[in-house]
């Protein structure tokens, strides 16, 4: 009976020490994969995933195939795969609301804040602009690489494109953002720039000439899925 | 009735006489000295007699015995199924043989369903908000944890 006993517990530790170098063996062991993308550029997928790689993994981007090759533990590969996969779909859709507010630092006591400009106050009161003119406000929606215009009844006029969308930071590139200002029938250039907005964030775009300067055009912008 | 003075003058021990018996039941202050003097006698004051167990005190000692006898063997048989130390130890041995074989299986099958990448926090990266601008020479500031940013360009018109 000893010896039965004996006998089993040695073959049940020799079988549970085979099963743990298996399990292990197999997350270890490197495999390569070739991802081809159809709609977004390789190079970008590689910025995307370079965060996933494991210590052991590598990959090279093949620019004449629009593809990348991801070499890495198995186990690794299938939460890569996911990323490219989620990533290289067709342009989506989202929605930018444009609102241009002119801010002002008042000496004593300031106009009342608008409604509709409630929500700006603090975060422009940090600025130590107190007085707040609502300018207009527009909706556009697009898909990505397509042109967006915003054309207010105050003369303003905002191009721009609707740039990729990152899932790794779950931003919208707003690209060439152009606004400018229609004075005497013609319309001047106001500045030109390119912005990343987190969807569903309001961001406040203020520019003015100088930090004493006691006016600013503040550019209030939000995207949406 | 004997008065208590030759009641206790004629009392001794194991007295059956009825003039004393008599007295003794009638009489509480007798009955706690006869008491004192022998307890026996609070049962001969009630009319109790010696009291003898149905067949005599030595069948009733023997079926005492007997009882006993039963009962150590009956603690003899039980003491035989009693967990020794040296099984005890055999099967701590083996639970313990068992439950390290099942935690090393375990861990080694964990690490291919989750790998630890799988367990990163889902974190978002960071961008600068404003990517690009116009001018070289502006100043942009981003105001940190509150999605303001300000662009302080000589170059823009002063009516903004």
């Amino acid at each position: 009976m000893k010896r039965v006993l004996v006998v089993f517990v040695a073959l049940l530790m020799l079988s549970s020490a085979a099963f743990a170098d298996d399990a292990a063996a197999g997350a270890k062991s490197l495999s390569v994969h070739t991802f081809t993308f159809k709609y977004k550029d390789a190079d970008k997928a590689a910025a995307m995933i370079k965060s996933l790689l494991s210590a052991e993994g590598s990959m090279s981007i093949q620019p004449s195939t629009n593809a990348l090759v991801v070499t890495d533990r198995a186990d690794n590969l299938k939460t890569i795969t996911k990323a490219l996969t989620e990533f290289d779909v067709a342009p989506q859709a989202f929605r930018l609301t444009v609102r241009l507010v002119g801010a002002s630092r008042v000496e004593g006591t300031a106009p009342k804040v608008a409604d509709e400009l409630r929500d700006l106050a603090p975060k422009l009161a940090m600025l130590r602009f107190n007085a707040l003119e609502a300018l207009g406000s527009a909706d556009v929606a697009g898909r990505e690489g397509d042109p967006g215009i915003v054309t207010l009844p105050t003369g303003y006029r905002a191009d721009f494109k609707f740039g990729e969308y990152d899932p790794a930071s779950d931003s919208l590139k707003v690209s060439d953002f152009h606004l400018s200002k229609l004075q005497n029938d013609q319309l001047t250039s106001l500045l030109k720039t390119t912005l990343n907005l987190r969807i569903g964030q309001t961001y406040i775009v203020g520019a003015t000439k100088a930090p004493q300067s006691q006016r600013a055009l503040m550019i209030v912008l939000v995207a949406r899925k | 009735m004997i008065s208590c003075q030759t009641f206790r003058a004629n009392l001794q021990p194991g007295t059956r006489e009825p003039e004393l018996l008599e007295h003794l039941r009638k009489c509480d202050a007798c009955l706690e000295y006869a008491v004192s003097t022998d307890p026996d006698n609070f049962f001969r004051a009630i009319g109790g007699e010696e009291l003898v167990p149905p067949g005599g005190i030595d069948a009733f000692t023997s079926d005492v015995m007997a009882q006993v006898r039963v009962r150590q063997a009956e603690g003899s048989v039980a003491h035989r199924f009693l967990i020794t130390p040296r099984r005890l130890a055999t099967a701590a041995a083996l639970i313990l043989t068992v439950g390290v074989s099942a935690l090393i299986y375990d861990s080694g099958r964990k690490a291919v369903v989750a790998p630890p990448v799988a367990h990163r926090p889902a974190q978002l990266a960071t961008k600068p908000i404003v990517e690009t601008y116009q001018s070289p020479n502006a100043t942009i500031v981003e105001v940190p944890d509150s999605n303001v940013v300000m662009i302080f360009d000589d170059t823009l018109p002063a009516d903004l």
